[in-house]
Formats: C-alpha cells, sequence, structure tokens
C-alpha cells in the first residue's frame, strides 16, 4: 500500500523507503553510514516538525506516525529498541489515549529541558542543581518512559542529599509526571507539551467529525491535505499520518488518487 | 493438490510436510461455512467455547443468561436446504431452571481435560461448578470470593485436579476435585484477575493475567510467583541471541525488585494470605530489613512490573509451550518468549480491543497463526510477523471468544450476538450437486 511515484518528500504519507531516501540524508549526515529505515524516517519528519509559534517545543514525533511510513510495524518496534537501548532516542507515554507516545531526540530532549531551566533561573528558584543530576545520572541510566520513586531518589542522592523539593522541582518544570494508577511511579515527560497536546487531540476529533459528516466517510487525499485546521497548531500532514498509524483512517488507491477513508473496524 | 499427492506417494515429500501443506492450504481458505450451522439456543451473549481436548468432537458453550449447552460439531442433528446445510442443534442445555443451576452469567465453561464426562463452569454469581456431563448434574460446588472471570484446568495433568479460578478477588485459587475444597491460594496480583492459562509444558506452572495489567507465572508446588513479566524487558528476535544474554538491558541496580530471580523457597504446599498484608508495609521507601522480613517467596509481590497499560484481557499459551500471547485493554497484543520471559516486540495490527470482558484467544498447532476477536470481526494474524492475514466479519455485534479445532481446521467464534459461527476452509459446491449458475453461464441464460 505504498504510493512511490513522487518523490518530493512534502507529498503522500505512505512511502516506500528505498535507496532515493537515503541517498537524500546520507549526503546530509557523513558520520552515519548504516541506515535503518526507521532512523531515515524519524529524521525526515523531524524535519518537517510543523512550527508553533507561541510556544517553543522541539520536534517530536508519534509513535503511529512511524507506523504508517514504514512499512513493517514489528521491524519499527525493533528498530526502535535498539535505537532506545543506544541512547539515539527516548520514548515517552503520552497521556492522550491508549498506547500513545511520542519520541524524541536525546539531543532535543535535552536542549527542551535547558529552555526550562533558563526559564525557571530567571524565575530565581533555588535547587536548580537537581537538573544536573537529572541530566547526568537518572537519564542515562533510565532508558524506559517510567521510573519508580525509590529508584528515583537512590539515582538521584548518588551525587547529593535529595530532597522533596527537588522532587517536587522535576515535576513542576514538567519533566516528571505521576501516574494516575501508581502514585510510586512516573513518567518522564516533555516538558512545555501540554497545549500541543490538547491541540493533538482536537485537531484528531476535528478530522474524524468531518469525515463522518461527508456521506461516504471519505475524500480525496490530495484535497484533505489544503485543509486548515482550526483547533490545532499542529499541521493537517502531521495529524493524516498520526491517524492512518493508529488504524483510525485508512488509504484507498483509486484512479485518481489517494482516497482517506475511515476505518470501520 | 494431486502435484502434491503424487509427491507424497513418491517420497519426495515427508509426511508431516505434506500435512502441514494441505493444513495451511485449509486454513488459508477459511470463511463462514455455507454447509454447516450451529444452533444456539442461548438468550444471552455468548461468553466461552471450547472444544473438548480429547477428540474434537464437543463444543462446549457458556452465555450470559446463565446457560451451557454442548454441541456434536461431527454429526449433524438434521439437514436442511435439500441435505446441503448440517444444521448441529445442541446435544443438551442446563440454564437457569435446573434447581443447582448457576444465577448470573457464565463467564467460563470447560472440559475436564481428561475426558468429557465432567465439565466445569465459573460465574459472576460467585460459583465455580462441576457438572457431571451425562446425568446433567451439580457434582461439586465451590464459593469465591467475588465474579469468576475465568477457570482453567492443565490439559497435562498426571498427578493432580486443579481447577484455577480467577475471580475479581486478588488472589488465585486452585480448587481440587479430588478433595472438594480449595487447596491453594496464590497471591501477588494488586488487582482482579482476568484470565488464568495453564502452561502447556509443564503441569505444574499457571500463567495469570490481573486487571492490573502483570502477567504473572506461578509454580504450584511453592509460594509466590517466579516471574513478572515486564513490557519494558524486550529481545530483538524470536529467541534472545546467544551470546549477548548478560548485556542486554535489565532492571536497574539497588531497588531489589527482581523480576528474573527465582527465589529458593523450600517447597512448600499452600502460601498463605498474610504476603499480602506484609507488602503495603514493604512499600515504605526502602531499607533492606523492612524487605527481608517477607517471606522469600512473596518478594514478587513487591514487582509492579506490567505487560500491558491496562488490564489483561486474554492470554494463550502456544501448544509448544515456548510463547504467550496476550491481549489487553490497550488494545495491544503481545508475543512472550517464554524461557526468557521477554517481550518479542511483534506488533500485532490491532486497533481497538474489547476491554470490559476477557476474550479468548485460539492459536493453530504449529503456532503459524493466531485468532483475535477484534470488535465485531476476528482477525487471524501471522505470529511472527504480526500482519493481518484473514478477517472474519460476520457477527453483528462484539465477538467475544474463539475456537480453534485443528483436526478439522475449523474455527468456531461466539458473541454477544448470541450466535456461534463456523468458519470453514471452502468446499466446491459441485460434489455431484447443481448448484446454481455454472461458470459460462450467467443469469440471462437459458
Amino acid at each position: 500500500m505504498k504510493n512511490d511515484t513522487n518523490s518530493d518528500s512534502s507529498k503522500p504519507k505512505k512511502r516506500r523507503r528505498d535507496e532515493e531516501i537515503e541517498a537524500e540524508s546520507s549526503s546530509s549526515d557523513q558520520e552515519n553510514l548504516t541506515f535503518s529505515d526507521t532512523l531515515v524516517a524519524l529524521r525526515i519528519m523531524r524535519a518537517q516538525f510543523p512550527h508553533i509559534d507561541k510556544v517553543s517545543i522541539r520536534p517530536f514525533i508519534l509513535q503511529s506516525q512511524l507506523y504508517s511510513s514504514v512499512n513493517d510495524r514489528t521491524q519499527v518496534d525493533r528498530e526502535l529498541e535498539s535505537l532506545r537501548r543506544e541512547r539515539v532516542l527516548r520514548v515517552f507515554k503520552l497521556n492522550t489515549g491508549q498506547d500513545d507516545h511520542a519520541i524524541m531526540f536525546l539531543d532535543d530532549y535535552l536542549n527542551q529541558i535547558e529552555c526550562v531551566v533558563k526559564r525557571m533561573e530567571e524565575k530565581k528558584q533555588v535547587n536548580l542543581e537537581v537538573f544536573e543530576w537529572f541530566q547526568t545520572h537518572v537519564l542515562d541510566s533510565k532508558l524506559e518512559p517510567s521510573v519508580g520513586h525509590e529508584e528515583l531518589c537512590s539515582l538521584l542522592s548518588i551525587v547529593g542529599k535529595v530532597k522533596d523539593e527537588h522532587i517536587s522541582l522535576l515535576i513542576n518544570a514538567g519533566i516528571l509526571t505521576r501516574q494516575l494508577i501508581d502514585p510510586d511511579m512516573y513518567w518522564f515527560a516533555i516538558p512545555n507539551i501540554g497545549s500541543v497536546l490538547k491541540g493533538l487531540s482536537q485537531g484528531r476529533k476535528e478530522i474524524i467529525s468531518f469525515l463522518n459528516r461527508r456521506k461516504y466517510k471519505e475524500m480525496m487525499l490530495a484535497l484533505l491535505e489544503k485543509k486548515h485546521l482550526r483547533f490545532s497548531p499542529l499541521d493537517m500532514r502531521f495529524h493524516l499520518r498520526d491517524l492512518i498509524g493508529s488504524g483510525h483512517l485508512k488509504t484507498i488507491h483509486t484512479p485518481t488518487g489517494l482516497v482517506v477513508q475511515i476505518s470501520k473496524d | 493438490m494431486w502435484k502434491e499427492i503424487g509427491g507424497r506417494e513418491a517420497g519426495q515429500i515427508r509426511p508431516n510436510s505434506f500435512a502441514n501443506r494441505v493444513k495451511s492450504h485449509r486454513l488459508s481458505t477459511l470463511q463462514l461455512s455455507n454447509y454447516k450451522e450451529i444452533v444456539s439456543p442461548h438468550k444471552g451473549s455468548i461468553n466461552s467455547l471450547q472444544v473438548d481436548l480429547t477428540e474434537e468432537r464437543y463444543l462446549l458453550s457458556g452465555a450470559s443468561d446463565s446457560s451451557v449447552a454442548v454441541y456434536d460439531v461431527q454429526r449433524a442433528t438434521d439437514y436442511e436446504g435439500g441435505g446441503h446445510i448440517a444444521k448441529h442443534r445442541s446435544v443438551f442445555v442446563v440454564d437457569k431452571q435446573h434447581e443447582h443451576g448457576h444465577k448470573y452469567a457464565i463467564s467460563s465453561a470447560i472440559w475436564y481435560p481428561v475426558d468429557t464426562g465432567l465439565f466445569v463452569t465459573g460465574s459472576y454469581d460467585h460459583y465455580v461448578k462441576v457438572w457431571d456431563t451425562n446425568c446433567t448434574r451439580v457434582v461439586m460446588n465451590f464459593k469465591m470470593p467475588g465474579k469468576v472471570y475465568r477457570t482453567a484446568m492443565s490439559p497435562l495433568a498426571a498427578s493432580h485436579m486443579l481447577i484455577a479460578a480467577g475471580t475479581e478477588d486478588v488472589q488465585v485459587r486452585l480448587c481440587d476435585i479430588a478433595s472438594g475444597a480449595i487447596s491453594q491460594t496464590l497471591s501477588g496480583h494488586r488487582d482482579g484477575i482476568m484470565t488464568v492459562e495453564w502452561s502447556t509444558s509443564s503441569e505444574w506452572i499457571l500463567v495469570t493475567g490481573g486487571c492490573d495489567g502483570a502477567i504473572r507465572f506461578w509454580d504450584i508446588r511453592r509460594a509466590g510467583c517466579f516471574r513478572v513479566l515486564d513490557q519494558s524487558q524486550s529481545q530483538l528476535g524470536r529467541r534472545p541471541p546467544l551470546l549477548k544474554r548478560k548485556v542486554s538491558i535489565s532492571k536497574s541496580l539497588s531497588a531489589g525488585q527482581n523480576s528474573s530471580v527465582k527465589p529458593r523457597a523450600p517447597q512448600k504446599k499452600s502460601a498463605n494470605g498474610n504476603g499480602v498484608r506484609q507488602s503495603s508495609v514493604g512499600r515504605i521507601p526502602a531499607k533492606g530489613s523492612v524487605r527481608q522480613r517477607l517471606h522469600p517467596g512473596m518478594l514478587s509481590s513487591q514487582d509492579r512490573a506490567t505487560a500491558h497499560y491496562g488490564a489483561v484481557t486474554g492470554l494463550k499459551v502456544t501448544e509448544n509451550g515456548m510463547y504467550l500471547l496476550s491481549a489487553g485493554s490497550d488494545s495491544r497484543i503481545r508475543l512472550w518468549d517464554v524461557e526468557s520471559g521477554r517481550n518479542t516486540l511483534v506488533n500485532f495490527e490491532t486497533v481497538r480491543l474489547q476491554t470490559s470482558k476477557p476474550i479468548q484467544l485460539a492459536t493453530t498447532q504449529d503456532p503459524a497463526v493466531v485468532f483475535v476477536p477484534c470488535m465485531t470481526a476476528v482477525k487471524a494474524f501471522d505470529i511472527w510477523s504480526g500482519k493481518t492475514c484473514l478477517t472474519f466479519r460476520g457477527h453483528y455485534e462484539y465477538v467475544n471468544c474463539c475456537c480453534f479445532s485443528s483436526q478439522d481446521q475449523e474455527l468456531y467464534t461466539g458473541g454477544n450476538d448470541r450466535q456461534i459461527l463456523v468458519w470453514c476452509p471452502s468446499r466446491h459446491i459441485s460434489d455431484g450437486v447443481d448448484a446454481g449458475p455454472m461458470q459460462d453461464q450467467d443469469n440471462w441464460s437459458d
């Protein structure tokens, strides 16, 4: 189910990951010679991340977007796992619905934390050394998306005495969030991402309700791409990739092009 | 087909591979049967289906209107449509009117693994009943503290006759038919238990999945569970690489929560419930001395690892005993390697799965295909790549259970629409019977 007619990288979602894409990115990335398909897809989607005005946020990719761009889902999962183990990227669990995960390259994530720390310094917060400890000890050894309270404290206290105020500071900064089901476990989170996530769920609802209102619950992809979303700061292409990858929409090949349809389960 | 038979005759194809080829060819042509139908007498949604393990002849179904029925799937009771459609009516039905029948919905009905003389039912009225099939009488009654979600008996058991019952209570109970009492309770889960399955490689190993998202492995000869599956511990591939075992990421350092260390507990018969009390004490951030007061078998109750982000709604151990499939209310299906306890990261393309009821999965014998009820359809996935091979749409409402008979390559599915549908390999209609317009005719031919 791939449309491999155009080589323009800003066109349709599902494309065959072949040599031409690898050639594109290998020219920009000399040091890394081995490409997995997933890494190529991640880099391209990171470059295509929409620019949002009011919030300063580094690019992230949703896991469902990867599923729609690479053919084999098991391969995506396994490659993500190996990239995670090599500390190239981190996976975060989002609270916008079942099984939503966001993937961010590690340097982007560290940059994001830096911005947050800078803003806190301007407000003259104390105890800011906990962010240092967090970056050096916790991020390096804990590669999973969640961490337990005792483990967190033991990792942070390698350097210095950790108090409850330090943990509250981490939660206030948005780097950790409590799990709703378990009071002793925390999720790692991307700071300043709240408004974007709200836009994400609203945008999803808007697209699904728009297609549901149509007579046959479908629309040409070329026309749908041009629509502007009212409730989401993220662009249409981001949302379409996400919805196709999570299975809510499906694409059908027709003689006139790709058609996007609500999938009935 | 004839070429293959010729090859088998000449000795070019081995008997096993010939049988497997025929079976997989038949499997790929599965569709809603047009020559076989099961007439379901149930007036409520069908929650459990099982074909008996000895002859694969009798199908047992349990429904939400407290009725249990048995059907003979090999011999039809009558024929319709000029002799083409075989109708299988129930051999007998037990319902609420029965003096010792269940009062509320039956969530699980299973055959006694040795023969079809007994069957066991578990219901939302807190009872597990053992029935004699020939007289349809209740032989034994076990009272549970909560709604029973699943019951299971080991197909390999030679030295015990235990029924494992998973209820909304946090403890798994093992009921003994030989003595008539509840002989063991297994503690460790932190919420109700939706699924229980016995291992297909050892008669002592039980796998349970809970509403807290954890999957635990229990050896019933000793206290506590010896493994808790963690979805973040994964291996890339069907089996872990031979040399790199120690290097792969394991759970961290000092916290003392080991999921893969078998506690060296002496072989005690029963585990009592006081371990559950002590685990709430052990939750205080940690000194090792507090934890050491726990029985070594109960250390696993502090392991919070989850296999799914939600409740575990379905479990299936493959027949070779090497892999475990689990379905969760986070709409993910995961394939676990039983030996290493790791997630093999196979991605099954499911969009939504039912979350409120336990679902029953089915696999083929050499595990090649797994059948999963996904909302109103049943999907068949290739077990190693996770791709959808076949989709069976026929039910009008959610499908709860499916059962695959490997002898005949038939799939039986039951759902909330009170129907049991049969999916068979397609058969040529031209067995000497006129079936309507033939190939080179159309509707206007005379």
